[in-house]
């Protein structure tokens, strides 16, 4: 086992290799990410001059990989072009909490509804239960997350209103209401998960589906099974033979579920962000793109890909930890 | 054979599915799946309603009408679905953007499942660095977050039909590589694999004529599915205006501006919505009911 651990630690190097150049590259293809800075009359041209030797686009392209390369390893990101002044590192540490706070939220919700919903519709596969199970799940895995999340804003925030009249039931978009940030922390509390409301709605519908589907097909394969067929054989009641027989293997496979999202947790969630003005991961990284802040964009998504990586391998290691039958070597 | 057929017929049993080839046992597995046959017909409604729709409603889908009485018209005879923010028949662009959202849906998730069959079949039958190299480059590229970078490289290659295809096709070939690796990996160990080498036949004949063949039903499957990534992927890059530009329309873009008109005028984000979601909806339903169809365990 701890050679199989060594191992794809150092399998870990060619592949974090390839992320960066194909990143890199991507990037690099833009002919001149000066152009638009050039046109703004408040950018002083000795600005753009200092700003294209910070960035190393005075040098050949593998020079500027290199470092691009030695900047990311010792922790010096560069500056942040979308926010003047800042740098990339503390850009980014602002929108990380944000995120995955909302992610986070939104990943206990649909763990919560999607997985005994799964249970269910493998328990009583082919009922009624099943096929509306089914019918919603796919339902939302074919919903495209910026339609639900504008058809949603337009039902609570324009349609909808609270008992005044007025203010609309939820708010449309941001995270909390200007001039609270100094109230006491329940009104903070409160007034926050207001705001969550909407994308934690949109973004769970979304992703339930998948989760019911898994968990569903998960159960289904460990009930199938000789041993579960032997409890039921000897007289086990049917409840505890789906509660403690047949459940604690049909989990196992959400353990890699669960690793598996942690990347998407910390990434965000580009549109659901946009549209509902979100200052969090996903919106960070699209607007760094539109406004030609290189640096950001690349260390955004260098971050999620090299966490995606990470958890790949978390994800083996738990799971062989959790099931004996799995052995590598 | 026949008499069979005429014997069984006379006991009034069913045809067996003995009696069926592969595609028409498929087939008759397929029309008994019944979320397959309500994906299919609400394909077929969209097919119909994109191709056959203009021919009945002959508006000019880039037509605007001056002047501020041709914006935000609610439904009339003279516009059924209305007009948009720029005086332009709903309708007509309905039409319209479903025939290039459906191209690029097609086109893309055929393209980039052809590119993943390619580096699936030569890793898996070759092996060695080949296959190493490979399936690096493919778990590298899958664990990149696709969505910022569909909109970098979208950036880079330009705003129009074929660029979309491009970047859709680029980020999306991944998981059929790996699908037909693994199961060209059990392939390639079977008796008629050897026979062929046997006869001398070349590694390019076996790749296309022995193995591909035996992967093209997972394969369609993909494909299927593939199609609604390709349109959801298609809108959202168009969505955020990166995507298909005007004149053109696409279900995407006729929702790009339609955030600004949220209060005055829901109906500009209701239709094409709707459309983009039935359709997905519809090719994920038929794509899982193929699914089931070419798998021989499960009883339909």
């Amino acid at each position: 086992m701890r050679d199989y651990i060594i191992r794809r630690v150092l399998g870990m190097i060619p592949l974090i290799l390839i992320v960066m150049i194909v990143s890199f590259g991507i990037f690099s293809l833009v002919p001149s990410p000066f152009a638009a800075l050039s046109e703004n009359p408040r950018i002083k041209k000795a600005d753009i001059q200092r700003l294209k030797h910070a960035w190393g686009f005075d040098l050949k392209w593998y020079l500027r990989f290199f470092k691009w390369f030695s900047g990311v390893i010792r922790g010096d990101w560069g500056p942040s072009l979308l926010y003047p002044g800042s740098m990339a590192r503390d850009v980014i540490a602002r929108a990380l909490p944000v995120t995955v706070r909302l992610m986070g939220i939104e990943f206990l919700v649909s763990l919560v509804i999607a997985l005994p919903i799964g249970i269910i519709s493998a328990v009583k596969q082919y009922s009624v239960t099943d096929y509306v199970v089914t019918v919603i799940s796919f339902l939302g895995m074919s919903m495209p997350s910026f339609w639900l999340g504008l058809m949603m804003m337009m039902l609570f925030s324009v349609v909808l209103k609270r008992p005044d009249g007025i203010t609309p039931l939820l708010p449309a978009g941001g995270i909390i209401t200007p001039g609270l940030e100094d109230a006491s922390f329940w009104v903070k509390f409160g007034d926050r998960a207001q705001y969550l409301v909407l994308p934690v709605f949109v973004l769970s519908f979304i992703s339930i589906g998948g989760y019911a589907r898994y968990m569903r097909s998960s159960m289904l394969e460990v009930i199938r099974q000789d041993y579960i067929r032997t409890a039921r054989a000897k007289g086990v009641p049917e409840r505890s033979v789906v509660n403690k027989h047949a459940l604690r293997n049909a989990m196992i496979p959400i353990v890699t579920l669960v690793a598996l999202s942690m990347p998407g947790i910390v990434g965000g969630a580009a549109i659901t962000e946009t549209i509902f003005n979100i200052p969090g991961m996903g919106r960070l990284i699209i607007a760094a793109e539109i406004k030609a802040d290189y640096p950001t964009a690349m260390i955004g998504l260098l971050l999620i890909s090299v966490l995606v990586i990470v958890f790949n391998l978390v994800a083996d290691i738990v799971y062989a930890w959790v099931d004996p039958r799995i052995k590598y070597s | 054979m026949a008499e069979k057929v005429i014997e069984a017929k006379k006991k009034g049993q069913k045809k067996s599915s003995e009696d069926y080839t592969y595609v028409g046992m498929v087939f008759h597995r397929l029309t008994r799946h019944k979320l397959a046959m309500v994906g299919a017909f609400m394909l077929i409604f969209i097919l119909l309603f994109v191709f056959v729709g203009p021919l009945v409603w002959r508006a000019n889908p880039n037509e605007q009408i001056e002047g501020l009485e041709g914006m935000f018209n609610v439904p009339s005879r003279a516009h059924p679905m209305g007009t948009d923010d720029y005086g332009r028949d709903v309708l007509a662009r309905m039409f319209f953007g479903g025939r290039i959202s459906l191209f690029i849906g097609f086109i893309s998730a055929i393209t980039s499942t052809l590119i993943g069959a390619l580096v699936g079949l030569v890793a898996g039958y070759y092996g060695g660095w080949a296959d190493d190299l490979l399936m690096r480059f493919t778990d590298a590229m899958l664990s990149i977050p696709t969505f910022p970078l569909l909109i970098a490289l979208a950036s880079v290659l330009g705003k129009g039909v074929w660029q979309i295809i491009l970047v859709i096709v680029i980020f999306g070939w991944m998981v059929d590589a790996r699908l037909v690796r693994g199961l060209v990996l059990s392939l390639k160990e079977q008796e008629y694999v050897e026979a062929a080498h046997a006869i001398g036949a070349s590694a390019n004949r076996i790749m296309w004529r022995h193995l591909f063949p035996n992967t093209l039903a997972v394969l369609i499957v993909s494909t299927t599915i593939g199609i609604g990534g390709a349109i959801i992927y298609e809108a959202s890059i168009s969505f955020l205006g990166f995507g298909v530009q005007a004149p053109f329309a696409s279900w995407g873009n006729m929702l790009q501006n339609a955030q600004q008109f949220i209060w005055n005028s829901p109906r500009l984000i209701i239709y094409p919505g709707l459309a983009i979601f039935m359709t997905v909806l519809g090719f994920n339903f038929f794509g899982d009911g193929l699914r089931d169809a070419i798998d021989p365990k499960l009883k339909l």
